[in-house]
C-alpha cells in the first residue's frame, strides 16, 4: 500500500474566523453538510484550531448556552492534529488509531491544504485492492 | 467448467481479445479526455473521436462473432449487454467531447477543477472494469472487490456533480445556448461513471449466472 495521503485527500477546506460566532459555524456545517470546520489562526503567532460538531452539541446544546453568542475560538480544538502530506496510508492510520480520530488535516510546510477521513482510507484502501488481480 | 463455458471455443477466444480491446480504447480515450479539458485545448478532440470509430468497428466485430455461434445462447445477452453499456459510455464521452468544443472558458473556469477530477476518476473507472473483465476470464481474484471499487467512485462522480451543481445554480447565463451547452456538458461527462458502473454490474450478472 503506497498511496500517500496527498493522493486521497480533500482539498475543499471549510474555514472560519475564531472571532465568528458559533451560530455561523452551525450554518457552514448544515450548508455544506460537513462534519467539521478549520479554525483560521488569529494572527502570525496563532495556530489552526477545528470546531466539529461534536464540540457544538457537547460544549454549546448540551449547556443550553445561546450559539449566538459564543465565539468559535471558545470551544475549537487547538492546535489540531495534522500530517504531511507525503505521508503513507499505512502511518496516516497508526495515527488516527492512536488518537481515535475520525479525521486529520493534512499540511504542506505550515499551510494547512486538505482534510483525509477514515471513509477516504477505507475507500481508498478497497481500490487499491480492486487494482491487484 | 467455468474456464470451458466461457472461453472454450475458438469464436469465444476472439470474442474476449476483442473485448479486452474495447476496454483498453476506452481507457485510452478517457484519458485522452481528460488530458484535452485539462489543457483546454479544443483541437485535441480528434483523438476521441478516433479512438470511438475504431471502437465502433471492434463493437461490431465482438456482436457479429457472438452472433456467429460464441457461448452458450443463455450467456450472450449480459454479455451483449455489457458492449452496449461500454458502447454507450463512448458515445456520452464523444458527446462530451462535442460539447466542450463550444464551452464558453470563462464559464468553464468555474468548473474546471471538479470536471478534472471526475475525469481523472472516469479514467480509473475505467482501469478497474477492464481489470474486472479479467478477473472474470481468467478467474484470478474477486470480482466483488472490482465492483465496490467501482462504486465509490461513482459515488464520488456524484458529490462532485453536487459541487457543480451549486455552483452553477449561482452563476450568471445570459445567452440560453451557452447554458444549455455547459449542462449538457456537465450531464454527460458524469453519465459514464454511471455507464461504467452499470457494465460493471453486468459482469457480476454474467459471473453469477456461470455459477
Amino acid at each position: 500500500m503506497n498511496t500517500k495521503v496527498k493522493d486521497i485527500m480533500n482539498t475543499k477546506l471549510e474555514t472560519i474566523k475564531p472571532d465568528a460566532t458559533v451560530f455561523d459555524a452551525i450554518e457552514k456545517l448544515v450548508d455544506k453538510r460537513i462534519r467539521s470546520i478549520l479554525v483560521l489562526p488569529k494572527d502570525e503567532k496563532d495556530v489552526y484550531g477545528v470546531i466539529t460538531v461534536r464540540d457544538i452539541v457537547f460544549k454549546v446544546i448540551s449547556k443550553n448556552l445561546d450559539p449566538q453568542k459564543i465565539k468559535v475560538e471558545e470551544i475549537a480544538s487547538k492546535p489540531i492534529i495534522s500530517i504531511d502530506k507525503e505521508t503513507e496510508l499505512k502511518h496516516l492510520i497508526k495515527l488516527m488509531e492512536k488518537f481515535n480520530i475520525a479525521r486529520v488535516f493534512v499540511h504542506d510546510a505550515r499551510e494547512i491544504i486538505g482534510v483525509v477521513s477514515l471513509l477516504d482510507v477505507l475507500s481508498a484502501t478497497l481500490v487499491e485492492r480492486a487494482r491487484r488481480y | 467448467m467455468f474456464e470451458k463455458i466461457i472461453s472454450g471455443g475458438k469464436l469465444e477466444k476472439k470474442v474476449i481479445k476483442d473485448i479486452k480491446t474495447h476496454l483498453r480504447i476506452l481507457c485510452s480515450a478517457l484519458e485522452c479526455f481528460r488530458n484535452f479539458i485539462s489543457n483546454e485545448d479544443k483541437e485535441e478532440i480528434s483523438c476521441v473521436i478516433d479512438l470511438e470509430r475504431e471502437a465502433d468497428s471492434i463493437r461490431r466485430e465482438i456482436i457479429s462473432t457472438i452472433h456467429q455461434g460464441a457461448f452458450l445462447p443463455y450467456i450472450r445477452p449480459n454479455i451483449c449487454r455489457f458492449i452496449e453499456m461500454v458502447d454507450e459510455a463512448f458515445d456520452t464521452l464523444e458527446d462530451a467531447a462535442f460539447e466542450f468544443r463550444y464551452i464558453k472558458n470563462e464559464l468553464y473556469k468555474t468548473i474546471k477543477d471538479e470536471c478534472e477530477q471526475i475525469a481523472k476518476i472516469n479514467s480509473a473507472m475505467c482501469e478497474i472494469l477492464s481489470i474486472a473483465f479479467d478477473t472474470l476470464i481468467e478467474k484470478k481474484g474477486d470480482l466483488k472487490e472490482k465492483n465496490l471499487a467501482i462504486r465509490i467512485y461513482e459515488k464520488k462522480v456524484d458529490d462532485l456533480k453536487f459541487e457543480i451543481t451549486e455552483k452553477l445554480r449561482n452563476l450568471e447565463i445570459t445567452n440560453f445556448w451557452d447554458g444549455k451547452i455547459l449542462s449538457d456538458f456537465v450531464e454527460y461527462i458524469t453519465k459514464i461513471s454511471d455507464l461504467i458502473e452499470d457494465a460493471s454490474d453486468y459482469l457480476y450478472i454474467i459471473e453469477i449466472s456461470l455459477k
